[in-house]
């Protein structure tokens, strides 16, 4: 497993670890849904990233004591989060189904939520909430005639309208338009701001990459790698770091770059080199050193493999 | 209990087809009962106490309860809206006394009504000889039992239903008719055993097979036994459909 502990709360064993999980397994029958799993989780946003059918949703449904660990333990706050609803006084959870009631409308939703948590304000919590995802304009219509998108944001707000220091997501942006994404994307950054832990899966890379740098890699119920994805892949030795370099004069600089060491290829194009290495740290100190000396300006060096998109084919075909 | 649960819960049936069932369920005795009484009748004591504890007893009683009892909180379970209310911080038992006093309100508000206007109809002219009381009070403890054992079934089985219909028409209305020993597991029974104990009409009018005080402890047992394993059930609940 590539373990990136240094960059992030994922897979680091942080002071202020919420949600923690130890050799967890699930299984159905025969079937293993999830593999031996154990991780750590403080403040800030983790993905949980993994193809359809990979066990994303069992590990979030076992952190959110919704599913019983076949073997091993997963604690929130220190307690089992199994058989424990007391702990849902901490944390909002946002399940992927589609369904709410029909008959109820946005704002009865919400303050539904508001009293089953006991709030001592729930009519103004609500309305804080429903500020939150920006839901007021539609908040007295009936959940009946919502669209997807605009039911997950008041599943949101559901889940928020306690403040929970926990917030546990299941595909959250399922049917939501882009200024959607944005806004709760927005708000999911202001929480993980003011130092709550948001745990979300999804299989869309483009979500978790601009939402979290820390994620949780699921391939066949199995926790491949954890951290931030970008020190991940630096971790990936076993695979060549591509960047993109361009300067004053690529020509010249093709010729001196393919003399050190640390590069093993170097392909000229109409404006840019891409150039191939093995080592990226080493190579992005020495680019610049090398670029000096011939007297070239470099104007851009940019690891090209980094994204998300290439870390996750990386893991998935292993 | 608790009373959002509840407030939820009375909302969700009455936005429900359910609702409509239920009222043309009871309008079935109260049809029945007048039609009974368009009749000659040699015996309308025997006749009205055989027809409550036929039509309302048998059938309209446990089908009430199957149809609320499954759905108070199978159908959040089943739909996946059941989340809502158990991802906070209250108390298993708390949501299971407030779906069972929900459901069993609204069992109970159509069955009895129904078993006492037919009553009060096949029983006009004469006099009343504790039947109507009798069986409404049957009813209302029936309801209470069979209600109890039906959300008991809507958490550990997605085919609440089904095994419903099963205990209903094969366990009470076959297997208990062929071996007596059964009636201490038969709801039913204990509904017409309380019936015959409350009424004073004679044992050849109508007598049950249970017309000790034991029918009102073993409905109070089952129903209280029903409860507490559907709050066992509920505390391990677990959302089954995951990746």
């Amino acid at each position: 497993m590539k373990t990136a502990s240094e960059a992030g709360p994922a897979g680091s064993a942080s002071s202020a670890v919420t949600i923690e999980a130890v050799n967890v397994s699930r299984w159905y029958g025969n079937v293993v849904a999830v593999n031996d799993v154990s991780f750590s989780l403080g403040p800030g946003i983790t993905g949980l990233l993994g193809p359809n059918g990979a066990g994303k949703s069992t590990i979030l449904h076992m952190a959110a004591g919704f599913l019983r660990p076949s073997k091993g333990t997963v604690q929130i706050d220190s307690m089992p989060a199994w058989r424990n609803h007391e702990m849902y006084a901490n944390v909002g959870f946002v399940p992927e189904k589609e369904a709410v009631y029909p008959f109820l409308t946005g704002y009865q939703f919400v303050l539904l939520s508001a009293k089953l948590f006991g709030l001592s304000d729930p009519a103004g919590a609500s309305r804080r909430a429903i500020q939150a995802v920006d839901m007021e304009a539609a908040q007295d219509r009936r959940l009946g005639g919502y669209s997807k998108g605009m039911k997950q944001r008041l599943k949101v707000a559901a889940a928020i309208v306690h403040d929970p220091r926990i917030l546990l997501l299941d595909e959250p942006f399922n049917g939501t338009d882009p200024a959607q994404r944005l806004q709760m994307t927005a708000l999911l950054h202001r929480m993980a701001d003011e130092g709550r832990t948001i745990v979300f899966s999804s299989h869309i890379l483009d979500e978790v990459e601009h939402l979290a740098r820390n994620v949780l890699v699921i391939v066949a119920g199995r926790l491949v790698a954890s951290g931030d994805f970008r020190a991940i892949r630096r971790l990936m030795t076993d695979r060549p770091h591509t960047f993109t370099v361009q300067s004053s004069n690529n020509r010249r600089l093709a010729v001196a770059l393919v003399a050190d060491e640390s590069v093993f290829g170097v392909e000229l194009g109409n404006e840019h080199l891409t150039v191939r290495t093995s080592q990226f740290a080493d190579f992005a100190r020495a680019a610049p050193r090398i670029a000096k000396a011939e007297g070239i300006t470099l104007q851009e060096l940019l690891p090209t493999d980094e994204s998300l998109e290439s870390v996750f084919s990386y893991l998935v075909k292993r | 209990m608790n009373t959002t649960v509840f407030t939820l819960t009375l909302r969700q049936f009455a936005g429900q087809r359910r609702s409509l069932l239920m009222f043309g369920l009871v309008l079935i005795p109260v049809g029945l009962a007048i039609i009974y009484r368009l009749g000659e009748h040699a015996d309308q004591h025997e006749e009205t106490a055989n027809f409550l504890a036929d039509i309302i007893v048998t059938a309209i009683l446990p089908l009430a309860c199957l149809i609320l009892g499954t759905s108070a909180l199978g159908s959040e379970i089943e739909d996946g809206t059941a989340v809502y209310v158990l991802a906070k911080p209250v108390p298993r038992r708390d949501i299971i006394a407030a779906k069972f006093a929900a459901s069993a309100l609204i069992a109970a508000s159509f069955v009895v009504p129904a078993t006492v206007v037919s009553g009060l109809i096949g029983l006009q002219g004469v006099s009343e000889e504790g039947i109507v009381i009798g069986f409404a009070i049957a009813t209302l403890i029936g309801v209470l039992a069979y209600t109890a054992v039906f959300i008991l079934l809507s958490v550990a089985t997605s085919r609440a239903l089904l095994f419903g219909l099963g205990y209903v028409f094969i366990w009470e209305g076959l297997i208990t008719e062929l071996f007596s020993g059964t009636r201490y597991l038969s709801i039913r029974q204990y509904s017409l055993g309380i019936a015959d104990l409350i009424a004073t009409v004679s044992k050849q009018d109508f007598e049950a097979n249970l017309d000790r005080p034991e029918a009102f402890i073993l409905a109070a047992v089952v129903a209280a036994g029903a409860l507490f394993l559907a709050v066992r059930r509920l505390e391990s609940f677990e959302l089954t459909d995951t990746d």
